[in-house]
């Protein structure tokens, strides 16, 4: 039944091409933004040629790889895929059944993408968004309680994620309608 | 009907408008809060999230520094001596000054920034290391640092009291001497300064680095990146762009 609604969505080269590029948008925006102005200050200068412009931002995509452990970026890559899918679902869903939207799925996606980009980056090292927002509380010091320093926002939004694509793929499937 | 067409052809790019400006409005709201006033006061400066580049320490007698002291292009690093991408960074940034250190053009600067709610061993570690310095002045310092990446397993994993004078050891020092250092206290502040500099600056995690290039213009750096995107900025700064 995941599957065959999986196959109803993505026959359509439009949903392909949409799950694409929202990954790509979430994967570039785990990488680059821990620098991102520095980024935006290259793209915007003047005196910069145009063919030079975008050598740092594809440099950094290395990043990957020595600013990431082998678990943040796997958890990373993952996200960016399943939010993809996920958003992708949800979009064709409330294309076809507006009036019958079932707000679990949706729910538990939202709280999968929250939780995921919160705990995407350098978990050891003071990840990007995760530190930031525990520091405001002065509450950084909460990190060196978990096993993973904060690795585990990460691993819950794959799991939330993977949740959601699950909870939409079965309303695709099972639609709420009023039976005679 | 036509109305009810219309709203399905739209609901897509509706969709994508509406994730492009959660997205966006998350970036925008992690970086707002010092970005305009560091703008705005130093014109010089990229504005970084969260800090002000302008506010880094000048390089001084008193910095670690590696290579020609009044090179154009200045990489100053903050750095933790138990993180595994400061680990790996070092050895990126060896590698640039292989290549960019024997012609003058660029210098590595050390600073600390131990990130002590995760790492409880980076502290004393950057007090060790301080300690090798006054010592064995700045070549003992690198030659510590080097030896002290390479043996170590980062994650506060490292059995300090057996690792620490190994390297002692071996870059000749006086060890009663380095001990009477290391509880001195003497390094104390200088320790502290260096990471209320980092954070004053804009360094969130680490390794935190700001090159600073031709007339001085300042470019934050946030984590290990690979060696190609360090080559890629030290060109712009050679270049003063």
């Amino acid at each position: 039944m995941f599957f065959q609604a999986l196959q109803k969505v993505f026959r359509k080269p439009l949903y392909i091409f949409l799950a694409l590029i929202t990954s790509l948008v979430i994967f570039l925006f785990a990488v680059w933004f821990p620098n991102l102005p520095l980024i935006i200050s290259v793209m915007g200068h003047s005196e910069i040629p145009f063919s030079q412009k975008f050598d740092l931002p594809i440099s950094f995509l290395g990043s990957i790889i020595t600013n990431f452990t082998l678990l943040s970026a796997f958890y990373t890559i993952a996200i960016a895929i399943l939010f993809g899918v996920n958003l992708t679902m949800i979009i064709y869903f409330l294309r076809k059944r507006i009036v019958d939207v079932e707000k679990s799925g949706i729910t538990t996606g939202l709280f999968g993408i929250t939780s995921g980009v919160i705990g995407m980056g350098c978990a050891t090292c003071g990840s990007f968004l995760l530190t930031s927002f525990l520091s405001l509380f002065g509450a950084s010091w909460i990190l060196s309680y978990l096993p993973l320093n904060g690795g585990e926002f990460g691993i819950l939004g794959v799991i939330l994620l993977a949740f959601s694509i699950r909870l939409v793929a079965k309303q695709i499937q099972n639609p709420f309608v009023c039976s005679i | 009907m036509e109305t009810e067409l219309k709203k399905e052809r739209l609901s897509i790019p509706v969709a994508i408008i509406i994730a492009g400006v959660i997205i966006a409005g998350a970036v925008i709201w992690s970086s707002k809060s010092n970005a305009n006033l560091a703008q705005k006061q130093q014109p010089q400066a990229i504005a970084q999230q969260g800090g002000n580049l302008d506010a880094m320490n000048p390089i001084s007698k008193d910095d670690h520094i590696r290579g020609n002291p009044d090179a154009t292009v200045k990489i100053v690093e903050y750095s933790d001596m138990e993180c595994p991408f400061c680990k790996s960074f070092h050895l990126i940034m060896k590698q640039i000054m292989d290549e960019y250190g024997k012609t003058g053009k660029v210098a590595w600067v050390y600073r600390h920034f131990p990130l002590d709610s995760i790492h409880s061993k980076a502290r004393p570690e950057a007090v060790a290391s301080e300690c090798v310095a006054e010592q064995g002045g700045n070549d003992a310092f690198w030659k510590f640092t080097d030896r002290f990446f390479e043996l170590t397993p980062s994650n506060n994993r490292t059995d300090i009291e057996t690792v620490i004078p190994q390297i002692v050891r071996e870059i000749g020092l006086n060890e009663e001497q380095f001990v009477s250092c290391r509880t001195s206290g003497r390094y104390d502040k200088h320790i502290q300064d260096d990471l209320d500099n980092a954070t004053a600056t804009g360094g969130n995690g680490t390794p935190w680095s700001i090159v600073v290039g031709k007339n001085g213009k300042k470019y934050p750096l946030s984590g290990a990146q690979p060696y190609s995107s360090i080559k890629q900025l030290i060109d712009l700064a050679l270049q003063g762009k």
